[in-house]
């Protein structure tokens, strides 16, 4: 469900006009930075920058940051230098005496502008310049300083570094500089989701703030001049009008390209812009504005003075204002003049046409193009900018004049430039939103809440919504241009929630018929099996199921092996994540390395997890299996004192397996004998496996990792595995449970020790107990095996001992020794054995 | 031959003398054997009492019984004295302050025991469980919930491909479309299991796990959604978690929202893990869109419904104090052991 509950990745500014393009390919959520003043041009509220900020959030406006601008400036104030001596032991250097407000103070400088009269910052001891650099009383030269004098540049607040910074004369000294510059503001960042495009303007958001504190916004231009076409020197012509329902465009000529002023270039800092040039500036500060990304033509490199909005021809290909070149496909967009294209439409122009410092005459456009179109290309091209985030999400078409009409009137302030009368603006694709009925009864049963139709109307008149009553309980809604995530009612419903607040909204516990839902078994089976496994002292692991393709070689599985067949990523993040794992062992094996190395030597780990084997076409199989290791000693945990180091074997992962069955009830139909091969375990030691076999089936193993395969995964110490095919114990019903009456009368056991050949297995031994017929045998069972002293070579000894019972009467040891009598006899003439004496 | 009545007294005084000399617990049964037992001594005397006069037989018997009970009463104080002194003689000699003799005992992993917790308070309302496959169509993952291709959205969730059709599911979501295309409402389900997005750093790995719910019915709203919800956080959390819900955008759901509970860490106060905010994001949720019910022939006139999801990392993390998310998969006992 989630689209990930941590922290978005935040774009790196990047314009249509300008710069840079994102580092990685695709663009995550944009976080859309603005201050608290410049929000405050467009809507009149005094509110604390943390309660905007809590407004904006439960707005559905995250808000990831709020925090003051230019932080550096604490401990920076206003100070008067009131006399200037040379300093004795420097010739750069004098010694100022300073008012900052609170008598003199002595600072030794080296700006050639220290001058007696200056009004000038003092960075007192504590503050911390940017860069880190901490002011602290010094001696310099042999001199007291107690503060710095200092330049814009040094405070981080614009470039020059010519002098000490020369301010009005008649700030009054001691006064914080942040107060007296203006620049007391609070940075605030809203993370923006991707049906929000009209966020993606400091307009928008204060409208928005607006809905909350029942106020207007006031734009900078709200009713753009109309425009006449004729007489023009340039033309625009689009061809795709699909693609592109607006395209807007002005000429100004006789621009001075130079740096922006102060106020310009403080707002582009605050929110984290380079300032570039006055009219590289300009279209940045509109799009941040209006949210219209605009885009800015050296008029006189554009042939033939025309526009032409069409699709690429094949074959063309195209170098953006980064350098990249690009091969164009024929649905991808562009904006030419008379012979070429000059820009990648919507998402970054040409280095063929860029502005330039020799640039006099600029055409300007702004434009709407088609979000799926935009989206294609831009992913086409894996290129993301400020532009194309916003043209992919859909920009207002109607902010296309509005926003040609503020840059082109900042253009003539700011550069001097003459703007030409009229202009052209193509709008034949432009299409009015379309109205939406939005019902009272639907809005309060979606929303669970007694809302009056009026209490409807208002929330979304609140932030610009056109509604009009139909009747008692129906409006008929239009959606503002700007609002193009806007389409059904349910949109509008969700608004509305919005506006009302969601806290606002009841609470209530949902009436549904009682009803009970299978349980899926093989889940019930993985439970009890994990039960089992946590009572036998096993951790649970966890590992990723994607692995390294290597792991194959390293469990030295053949060239035809099943498990060598694995599903592939077509965009791994690492070779050693690339396929999806076939066996469990091999991360459990990497665990084992890893604990091993931490001095953890006494591991149990398992995972029950799926693997994957890819089929001819479609899904994969995803099997659940279950894999454990075991290695160190048998006791983890527990105190050398009581249980010794003994370590594990074989049997240890034989008993694991035997309880699992145990405990499935399937000890029965499952069984956990020798008889694997090297073929299907060559990462095994031979001779030291066991499978797990329900009738022909095999259903997994148990055994011995080779030292070989310990040594490929770097593991220093002997280890056992067990690996089942937990997905097929499912078709092995578990025994039921029924109750045997309690025995009354007590058993009696008689043992035997018999001198074996060393091949005799003991397991046969006992089958050929339990198989005897013998009704009174309740148990058989070894207790000894022994090889060596008095024992001749090739032999063995096994000692058994049988539990005999009757049900309905005491045993007398006449009856039990003629039994056990027969089975001694049985058993050496079964076994070519004899019988051991005491 | 002595009277009855003698014999009597003298073995009452001849068993109390010797009860007196007892000093260890072995002495003790020889000597009910001796005495109380089934051919002792004073079975012995008793059988005799056939043979005295019928006149005293009942004066005797009475003798008889009242001697049987006093010893039998001595005997019991003197077993009960000589196990405590047992016990305290015991008590210097073996060194209790060495450790027990620990069985084995393992433990689930973090993350599944968050699993379980989230799962069984959703079961308990009712909730059926239900797992899909890791690698998923295109289709499910996407289209069905509402995201076409070329979405924005899609860029939200960086995905694994396995080819142009098949992914590795970068949600649990899938499930829900999976679920109502074969079942007709009431519907109430979770879908608990692994996702995988391509991103590795300390908050993010390839591989988490998420919780996915949804219930559908006719007139289930979104005050529903809040209930529910609501009873999940309390019992996750605490009884007095405070809860806030706010908008937020999903693909799939409309309206959609965010869920935060306020800040475990510092109370609300605002720390480093919570940005300063004193809240928590904690679920993603909403009303499934109208568009996901098409796609499944449900008629959304009819039924409504609501989803939500949670990612079990962050909210162990948030439980346990965790600081690094990849210390989940490096399976390190020092970590395993802990939870």
């Amino acid at each position: 469900m989630l689209l990930r509950l941590c922290v978005p990745l935040t774009l790196l500014p990047f314009f249509y006009n300008g710069l840079s393009l994102l580092s990685g390919d695709d663009h995550k959520t944009l976080s859309m930075k603005f201050t608290l003043n410049w929000l405050r041009e467009y809507i009149d509220t005094d509110l604390e920058p943390a309660r905007i900020a809590d407004h904006l959030t439960m707005l559905g406006l995250e808000v990831d940051a709020c925090v003051p601008c230019y932080p550096e400036l604490a401990g920076v104030v206003v100070a008067r230098i009131e006399a200037v001596f040379p300093h004795p032991n420097a010739d750069k250097l004098v010694l100022c005496d300073v008012n900052a407000g609170q008598g003199l103070t002595r600072v030794v400088c080296g700006a050639p502008n220290a001058r007696a009269g200056l009004v000038t910052p003092l960075a007192l001891p504590g503050a911390v310049l940017p860069g880190g650099f901490t002011i602290k009383p010094a001696k310099i030269r042999g001199e007291e300083s107690c503060g710095m004098l200092c330049s814009a540049k040094e405070l981080g607040i614009a470039e020059d570094q010519a002098g000490i910074m020369e301010l009005a004369a008649d700030l009054q000294p001691g006064v914080a500089l942040s107060q007296a510059l203006g620049l007391v503001d609070t940075m605030i960042e809203v993370d923006l989701t991707p049906n929000r495009p009209d966020c993606a303007s400091v307009l928008g958001i204060a409208r928005e703030v607006g809905g909350v504190i029942g106020k207007r916004i006031k734009p900078p231009v709200d009713t753009p001049p109309a425009l006449s076409d004729e007489n023009l020197p340039f033309s625009v012509e689009v061809e795709a009008v699909a693609d592109c329902p607006r395209y807007a465009a002005r000429l100004v000529r006789k621009v001075k390209i130079g740096p922006s002023p102060w106020w310009l270039r403080q707002r582009l800092l605050a929110v984290g812009m380079r300032p570039i040039s006055n009219i590289v500036d300009i279209t940045n500060f509109v799009m941040l504005e209006y949210g219209q990304p605009l885009h800015a033509f050296d008029f006189n490199k554009l042939a033939g003075g025309k526009i032409v909005v069409r699709r690429a021809r094949a074959g063309e290909s195209f170098v953006t204002l980064d350098g990249n070149e690009h091969q164009l496909e024929p649905e991808m967009l562009m904006i030419c003049d008379a012979k070429r294209p000059v820009a990648l439409a919507g998402i970054m122009g040409g280095a063929n046409s860029e502005v330039d410092a020799e640039t006099t005459d600029i055409l300007l456009e702004s434009a709407c193009f088609s979000a799926i179109g935009i989206r294609r290309t831009a992913g086409k091209l894996k290129m993301s900018t400020e532009a194309s985030y916003r043209f992919e999400r859909g920009v207002d078409p109607q902010g296309v004049p509005r926003a040609m009409e503020r840059a082109v009137q900042l253009i003539a302030a700011l550069s001097g430039g003459e703007i030409v009368e009229g202009g052209v603006d193509c709008r034949d694709g432009v299409i009015a939103p379309a109205p939406i009925i939005l019902r009272g009864k639907r809005t309060r049963a979606l929303l669970g809440m007694d809302l009056t139709l009026d209490r409807i109307g208002a929330a979304l008149a609140g932030i610009e919504i056109d509604v009009e009553k139909l009747d008692d309980d129906t409006l008929r809604v239009t959606p503002p241009s700007f609002r193009v995530d806007l389409e059904r009612e349910v949109d509008l419903i969700e608004e509305v929630a919005r506006i009302v607040g969601y806290n606002l909204l009841p609470t209530t516990l949902p009436m549904v018929p009682m009803s009970f839902s299978e349980q899926d078994p093989l889940r019930e089976l993985r439970k009890k099996v994990v039960q089992t496994l946590t009572a036998l002292g096993f951790y649970e692991a966890i590992n990723y199921s994607f692995v390294a393709p290597q792991h194959c070689d390293l469990l030295g599985l053949a060239e035809d092996d099943a498990r060598r067949q694995s599903v592939h990523l077509l965009n791994p993040l690492a070779e050693d994540q690339s396929v999806l794992r076939t066996t469990l062992l091999p991360g459990l094996l990497e665990n084992l390395r890893r604990n091993v190395n931490h001095q953890s030597h006494d591991v149990r780990l398992f995972e029950i997890g799926k693997v994957f084997h890819p089929l001819e076409s479609g899904q994969p199989q995803e099997p659940f299996r279950l894999a454990a290791v075991v290695s160190g000693r048998r006791n983890p945990g527990a105190p050398v004192l009581h249980t010794g180091e003994t370590p594990v074997d074989i049997f240890d992962v034989k008993g694991v397996v035997t309880q699992i069955l145990e405990s499935l009830r399937v000890g029965g139909t499952i069984t956990c004998e020798a008889g694997a091969t090297s073929q299907e375990l060559p990462f095994a030691e031979p001779g030291s496996v066991l499978a797990v076999r329900g009738g022909e089936q095999i259903l997994g193993w148990c055994g011995a990792f080779s030292q070989k395969t310990l040594k490929g995964f770097g593991v220093k110490q002997q280890a056992f595995f067990v690996d089942l095919d937990l997905a097929a114990f499912g078709g092995f019903s578990p025994q039921a449970k029924t109750f045997a009456p309690l025995p009354k009368f007590p058993f009696v056991k008689w043992d035997m020790a018999l001198i074996v050949p060393e091949g005799a297995a003991a397991g046969e031994m006992l089958a050929a107990i339990h198989g005897c017929g013998e009704k009174l045998i309740e148990k058989a069972e070894i207790f000894d095996v022994f090889q060596g002293k008095n024992i001749e070579a090739g032999k063995k000894s096994v000692a058994i001992s049988i539990t005999y019972r009757a049900f309905d009467r005491t045993l007398d040891d006449e009856t039990v020794g003629k039994i056990h009598q027969k089975i001694i006899e049985m058993m050496i003439s079964r076994f070519n054995g004899q019988l051991r004496e005491a | 031959m002595p009277s009855m009545h003698e014999e009597l007294l003298r073995l009452k005084a001849a068993a109390g003398e010797e009860l007196a000399a007892i000093s260890t617990i072995g002495e003790l049964e020889p000597f009910r054997v001796k005495y109380l037992g089934r051919k002792g001594e004073f079975t012995l005397v008793m059988r005799q009492l056939g043979q005295a006069p019928p006149e005293e037989r009942p004066r005797l018997g009475q003798l008889a019984n009242e001697i049987k009970q006093e010893l039998e009463t001595a005997y019991a104080s003197r077993e009960a004295l000589l196990a405590d002194a047992g016990s305290a003689s015991t008590q210097a000699t073996l060194d209790l302050t060495l450790p027990g003799r620990a069985l084995p005992f393992g433990k689930l992993h973090p993350v599944t025991q968050v699993m379980d917790a989230v799962c069984s308070i959703f079961e308990g309302l009712g909730f059926a469980v239900a797992e899909g496959p890791d690698v998923e169509v295109d289709f499910y993952n996407f289209e069905a919930l509402n995201i076409p291709p070329h979405h924005p959205a899609r860029a939200m969730h960086d995905t694994f491909y396995i080819s142009d059709s098949l992914l590795l599911r970068t949600h649990t979501s899938p499930m829900q479309a999976r679920i109502m295309e074969k079942e007709q409402p009431p519907l109430r389900m979770i879908a608990p299991g692994k996702v995988y997005r391509c991103d590795s750093d300390i908050t993010h790995t390839p591989m988490f796990h998420q919780v996915e719910g949804f219930l559908v019915d006719r007139h289930i709203s979104f005050a529903d959604l809040k209930g529910v919800l609501s009873v999940f956080i309390t019992r996750m959390f605490a009884e007095n978690t405070p809860i806030r819900f706010r908008p937020s955008f999903f693909p799939f759901t409309e309206p959609s929202a965010e869920v935060d509970i306020g800040c475990v860490i510092c109370g609300g106060k605002g720390c480093r893990v919570c940005k300063q905010t004193g809240w928590l994001e904690i679920l993603g949720a909403g009303m499934i869109d109208p568009e996901v019910f098409k796609k499944v022939g449900y008629d959304p006139e009819e039924y409504s419904g609501f989803a939500f999801g949670l990612g079990i990392e962050r909210v162990a993390m948030l439980k346990y104090g965790i600081t690094d998310i990849r210390l989940f998969y490096e399976n390190d006992l020092r970590f395993l052991s802990q939870f």
